[in-house]
């Protein structure tokens, strides 16, 4: 049997992190954001505008929209603060950011505007590297708070001006886990092995649709069950066909997943 | 999961993705990752951390498996020197404690209503200090048995603080062996037994089968047919009940109860003139005496002398429990006198050079009952023990515990004496805390945290450090610094940590000691039982493999597993001699009153064969009156299940039994006579196998060591499928086909008639669906192993997620148990009829004898068969055969109709009747629920799936490494628990694979049940081996 006496010296205690209770406060954090106003980029220009001819920048996001707003017409008066005057956040980050709680697009408001089009989509980040052991394991990886900010911690202040990321840095210092709504979801008495599929070369894409592709992930309702289901339902018809055109290599034993 | 909500499921676990799934088709889920994900832990792959099992003194080793933190089952450490990696029925049980209903989730203080008001544990710690502190000589502590560290802290604070005393008491003490040890070898510790190497072992009613995992081990080791062509080790038991050890025992001596020490003696005396050993001890015994003493014949008694003085290794088991008498440490030292005389001492026997820890004794506490009746006691301090319900009422405990001012209880769970205390500070649950165990010496193993602590419970290390430094001033200094786990690191300093956390412990030979006998050997004279009370019959109560002394009725399983032997669930039951219940007009299910000079009970009757006339014998551990499980109290939340009108589930003994004592102090529970009444009620028991009667069909053959030698076996075998031809089992056809038979066949190894070829038992691909498959499943059982202790049907129900369906539905036979284990006396009896013409058929246990033994154990599980029954009936191929020729059960797809279970040939197949899956795991016991299996519902048949899903993960490693899965990858659930090994589970297209291997090792033994149906199972049997005159010394 594998693992049969993995024991480690680490304390009881230690293993098991303190948990914390932390979804409420999170999902009120994020509500508050988001009763409290929807950020826009023209809420400073709406600022600026009230008080004069000038629009000035008050984040380095506002200062790429507005920058594309003069290119569009020059004759904009625009100021941009020295502190907001930077590359980056990119103004894709920005958006992404935006369009990731976007209320009017299909599918559920996440604790955090999270995108995959950004991570997977503009900057290509490999699936496993935060869906870790996923090859490993029959259960797909969810990160951990700890591994977003990995990458996080190290960018500079002026990107806690993406409300992502500033949230996501309330969660760390919280120490808070994020209840994530989930969007692929295999009944009960459904086995699946993430492990096996990756190993035989299918895409993440394949069942999970082109996430990257979408900065907001859609959960749809479906009017025959009448449930949020996402694009890609994942019913059995849809796993038994593909498990018909691989019949080498893919079983179609029942016992392969119910039991 | 009723009571779980989503937001205490987070509470608990930091989950993440694959644990969160739940049920299909309901409104989106969450996902809810760690915030720092622990390095070892990868959601969706278990992790196993090595721990001890906690639910009695012997102190197994376990791995506890824990899926994204949380412990879903707890199998043997193999390399734990005790279990050697198996685990008995109450330790696989011992994994709901964490998640029980009836945990006690933070500090209370009964008010003056007696109901419970919160307190914080800074103002109950206080409360405590400032009460031991008025008046630190009038404090005690009354404690269970704990490990040494625990126990360390405890007696350091007792003494720092200047307490009355601490006693830790057990209920079922050791106290009378080792004063026997004393007395014959002048050393004060308890012996240990060796039986692997033994040749002959006589059992006297130490019941050592019924309850401990490590003697059944090397009990299996002793008789292994394929080690010992003798057939090994006989074992030869002596007791007044057919219990579990005289079921698999070679000869079975009834002997009066309590007669055991007196017949040890003379046998010792008898065995030594016949052997010429010269030992003064014993030539004061009178062997006239004692063979009136325990009412048997001469003869039988020269029998076991020749026995014994012929055996070259033979070795002999002081009285357990059951036997306890006034005079149990004299019955004791007899028996150890014996085994001088039998040469086992230094062999079979040996002594470890530490003394044993000195414990209270049943004398001691009765001393601190005193203490409190007489106002001496202000403060009590209790923990791991429920005195209330385990000492004898008549000791008078709970009317002195009244009179102590403040009463504080640390238990986990709620029990009858934290419903009496007045401040309860709980502990953590077995796999949340720290500690450690020492078991003997040189063997210490440990005990780690496997599970976050769910409620607000606190180590009772801390909280004991709490108090004392709350008193302050030289208590506080007194103690140690830091916490309690460090403390436990300090007693491990000399060790190295890391290493002793991954084996389970630090694993030393244990260092012996030479004995010999002293000149107080001398005075050994075992009295005969001394009875109080009047009556016809002799209260025999005994401990029960799987309530042990009251603390396993609170575990599901140890009530819903029916009695090894008995086969009874769910409540207690008294049996009778079948002789004494017709004189009496007792049948099955009356409700009969026992009475004994201190007090009287009422409880059901089971009338059986294999119980002497003057004995009652009522296990002990049930009759609480408080818990979910212990009691009725959660009855109403089963489904199926009504409430009950009472509280109390069964009867509890401590109300029966005097407060008497044996030498050493120790409990004496066979000391009283008692009278039985009928009452004229009848209470319905749920009994789960209805006849022991196996009708001549060879369910479970026997072959003896004379048939083996020859080269022959499985006689029965062929007479049975002879007899089925010609239509003589069955029902009304009196057969005279069985029994004659044998010779004829004797040669043919897989038996069958005239006109039907039974296949071989060999595995045959032509039987599978598809032979170019690399795999196919299958199982060897052997029955000359099964003890029939039950150990694999918890592992089964723990691993599958079997629900548990309560009394009312168990008495329904709507047990979900995937597998049973049969227990039948000899080869049946066909020649009856159901009412009518003469003989009646009696719908209980009727085979047994007295002093006959021929007991058969049969695991039957779900056979996977090659051409199933099942299959071809299921109207929705809910059921169907795999291209591993596994029999595979689609729950998703079954639509309830039934057909299947009608038309398993083997009575395997189990149905939902009412959503148990779902509903009847209360508070937080669904979290223990194996994430690998599915939780069925309701109208759904479901079965044994040969651990399919242990089968999957095993896939996994092989897979990716381009190689077949073998051995080393897969055990089932039952196989990894059995002591005796009796399973072996694996691929049967693998030659050289261990089931291949013990199923051709037994060739001669070997047979499918009803075979004759050809149903080509996939399971092959090897027959029980009757240990005859012929073929052993």
């Amino acid at each position: 049997m594998p693992n049969t006496t993995s024991s480690n010296e680490q304390s009881g205690a230690a293993r098991r992190r303190p948990l914390l209770i932390g979804a409420l406060s999170a999902l009120a954090v994020a509500a508050f954001v988001f009763w409290s106003g929807w950020p826009t980029p023209t809420d400073g220009e709406a600022n600026a505008a009230a008080g004069g001819d000038v629009l000035v920048a008050t984040s380095v996001c506002e200062a790429h929209e507005l920058r594309a707003k003069q290119e569009d017409d020059p004759q904009l008066q625009i100021e941009i603060p020295s502190e907001f005057d930077k590359q980056w956040p990119s103004r894709s980050a920005c958006q992404s950011a935006i369009d990731a709680w976007d209320p009017t697009t299909e599918g559920p408001l996440q604790p955090i505007p999270f995108s995959h089009k950004h991570h997977a989509g503009e900057f290509q980040i490999e699936c496993l590297y935060c869906h870790s052991g996923t090859d490993k394991s029959q259960a797909a990886g969810v990160p951990s708070v700890e591994l977003c900010m990995g990458c996080h911690s190290q960018f500079p202040a002026e990107y806690d001006q993406i409300e992502g990321i500033r949230i996501l840095k309330e969660y760390w210092n919280q120490k808070k886990e994020i209840e994530w709504v989930q969007i692929h979801r295999l009944p009960e008495h459904v086995q699946f092995r993430h492990n096996r599929h990756i190993q035989a070369g299918v895409e993440c894409q394949n069942c999970h649709g082109d996430v990257a592709a979408y900065d907001k992930l859609p959960l749809v309702e479906d009017s025959h069950i009448g449930y949020l289901v996402p694009v890609a339902k994942l019913e059995m018809g849809w796993c038994i066909n593909c498990h018909r055109q691989n019949n080498q290599q893919a079983s179609q034993d029942c016992l392969k997943c119910h039991y | 999961m009723s009571e779980l909500d989503r937001r205490d499921f987070l509470k608990i676990v930091g989950l993440s993705a694959g644990a969160a799934a739940t049920v299909g088709c309901e409104p989106p889920d969450k996902l809810v990752p760690y915030v720092i994900q622990p390095e070892e832990i990868t959601p969706g792959i278990a992790v196993h951390y090595a721990s001890t099992c906690q639910e009695c003194p012997v102190g197994c080793g376990i791995h506890v498996r824990t899926r994204e933190g949380r412990p879903i089952k707890f199998e043997g450490n193999p390399e734990h020197p005790i279990n050697k990696g198996f685990l008995c029925t109450r330790g696989q049980g011992g994994l709901a404690r964490a998640y029980h209903p009836d945990r006690i989730t933070a500090p209370g203080v009964r008010g003056g209503d007696g109901s419970l008001q919160a307190i914080s544990w800074d103002e109950a710690t206080a409360q405590v200090a400032a009460k031991i502190g008025a008046a630190p000589e009038k404090t005690w502590i009354l404690g269970g048995p704990v490990g040494p560290s625990l126990t360390g802290v405890i007696d350091q604070f007792a003494s720092a603080a200047g307490l009355g005393g601490h006693l830790t008491y057990e209920n079922f003490s050791k106290h009378a062996l080792i004063e026997a040890s004393e007395q014959v070898f002048g050393v004060s510790a308890e012996p240990l037994f060796d039986l692997s190497k033994s040749d002959l072992i006589v059992d006297f009613a130490a019941d050592f089968l019924d309850t401990t995992v490590e003697l059944e081990g090397q009990f299996a080791e002793a008789r292994d047919l394929t080690k010992h062509e003798d057939g090994g080790a006989r074992l030869i038991a002596i007791t007044p009940r057919q219990n579990l050890t005289a079921s698999n025992a070679d000869h079975w001596v009834p002997a009066s109860a309590g007669s055991e020490g007196v017949l040890a003696l003379a046998l010792a005396k008898a065995v030594a003139q016949k052997k010429g050993v010269s030992l003064p001890a014993v030539e004061g015994a009178s062997i006239s005496g004692a063979v009136s003493e325990a009412g048997i014949s001469q003869g039988l008694f020269d029998k076991l002398v020749e026995k014994l003085a012929s055996a070259h290794h033979a070795v002999a088991l002081p009285p357990g429990v059951a036997s306890s008498t006034a005079s149990s440490a004299g019955a004791s030292a007899a028996v150890l006198l014996l085994n001088v005389v039998l040469g086992a001492v230094g062999e079979q026997i040996t002594y470890a050079e530490e003394d044993a820890k000195k414990t209270a004794s049943l004398a001691d506490v009765m001393g601190l009952i005193e203490k409190m009746n007489a106002g001496d006691v202000d403060c009590l301090l209790i923990h791991d023990l429920n005195p209330v319900y385990s000492l004898p009422v008549a000791a008078g405990f709970a009317e002195a515990l009244a009179k102590v001012d403040l009463v504080v209880d640390f238990a986990a769970l709620i029990d009858e004496t934290t419903e009496l205390a007045g401040l309860l500070m709980p502990d953590h649950a077995s796999v949340e805390g720290w500690g450690d165990m020492n078991p003997r010496q040189g063997v210490r193993s440990i005990i780690q945290p496997t599970l976050r602590p769910i409620h607000d419970s606190r180590a009772l290390g801390d909280t004991i450090l709490a108090i004392g430094r709350q008193m302050g001033g030289a208590v506080a200094s007194a103690l140690p610094e830091g916490t309690w786990k460090s403390v436990l690191e300090a007693n491990w300093s000399g060790t190295n940590w890391r290493q002793a956390l991954a084996r389970g412990g630090d694993f030393q030979p244990t260092p012996t000691r030479t004995v010999s006998v002293q000149s107080s050997a001398g005075n050994v004279r075992p009295a005969p039982a001394k009875l109080a009370g009047a009556g016809d019959f002799v209260l025999v109560a005994y401990p029960h493999s799987y309530y042990g002394d009251g603390g396993g009725a609170s575990l599901p399983w140890m009530q819903e597993i029916p009695d090894p032997v008995t086969k009874i669930s769910w409540n207690s039951w008294a049996e009778i001699s079948k002789g004494k219940a017709e004189e009496l007009g007792i049948t099955f299910g009356d409700v009969i009153r026992v009475e004994t000079a201190a007090g009287a009970v009422e409880l059901s009757a089971l009338p059986r064969g294999g119980i002497r006339d003057d004995v009652i014998a009522i296990p002990i551990g049930q009759g609480h009156t408080v818990g979910h499980y212990a009691s009725h109290a959660g009855d109403a939340a089963y489904e199926g299940q009504s409430a009950s009108e009472t509280l109390q589930r069964g009867v509890n003994l401590a109300e029966i039994l005097p407060a008497a004592t044996d030498e050493a102090g120790g409990q004496a529970y066979l000391s009283t006579r008692a009278t039985v009444s009928k009452t004229g009620r009848f209470r319905r028991l749920a009994l789960s196998q209805w006849t022991d009667n196996q009708r001549k069909r060879g369910l479970a053959p026997e072959v003896s060591l004379y048939e083996l030698a020859k080269g022959g076996g499985m006689a029965h075998f062929a007479a049975t499928a002879e007899a089925a031809e010609s239509g003589g089992y069955g029902d009304d056809h009196g057969s005279d086909h069985g029994g004659e038979h044998g010779d004829e066949h004797g040669g043919d190894d897989h038996g069958g008639g005239h006109h039907f070829e039974g296949p071989p038992f060999e595995y045959d691909p032509a039987y599978d669906a598809n032979p170019d498959q690399p795999y196919r499943w299958g199982m060897t059982v052997d029955n000359d192993k099964c003890t029939g202790c039950g150990a694999c049907i918890a592992a089964c129900y723990i691993e599958n997620n079997i629900s548990i369906v309560g009394e009312e539905q168990a008495i329904k036979h709507r047990e979900m148990t995937w597998m049973r284990i049969e227990r039948y006396v000899g080869d049946g009896e066909t020649d009856f009829t159901i009412g009518g013409d003469g003989t009646e058929r009696r719908p209980w246990p009727d085979g047994e004898e007295l002093g006959k033994n021929d007991v058969r154990h049969l695991p039957m599980m779900c056979q996977h068969c090659g051409a199933a029954p099942c299959e071809a009936v299921c109207p929705v191929i809910a059921t169907y055969h795999n291209d591993e020729g596994l029999n595979g059960m689609v729950y998703n797809r079954c639509v309830g109709t039934r057909y299947c279970a009608n038309n398993c040939t083997y009575k395997v197949r189990r149905f939902n009747y009412f959503d148990y899956g779902n509903k009847n795991w209360p508070g937080l016991l669904g979290m223990m629920l194996n994430p690998d299996v599915t939780v069925r519902g309701q109208g759904v048949m479901e079965k044994c799936t040969m651990c399919v899903q242990r089968i999957e993960e095993a896939r996994q490693t092989p897979k990716d490494e381009g190689r077949p899965i073998n051995d080393a990858d897969i055990q089932a659930a039952c196989q990894q628990t059995c002591a005796s090994q009796a399973m072996t589970f694996g691929n049967l297209r693998e030659e050289e694979s261990l089931v291949v291997q013990t199923a051709k090792a037994g060739k001669n033994r070997a047979y499918h049940p009803l075979q004759i149906l050809n149903t080509r199972s996939a399971v092959t049997y090897l027959a029980q081996v009757r240990r005859d005159e012929n073929g052993g010394h």
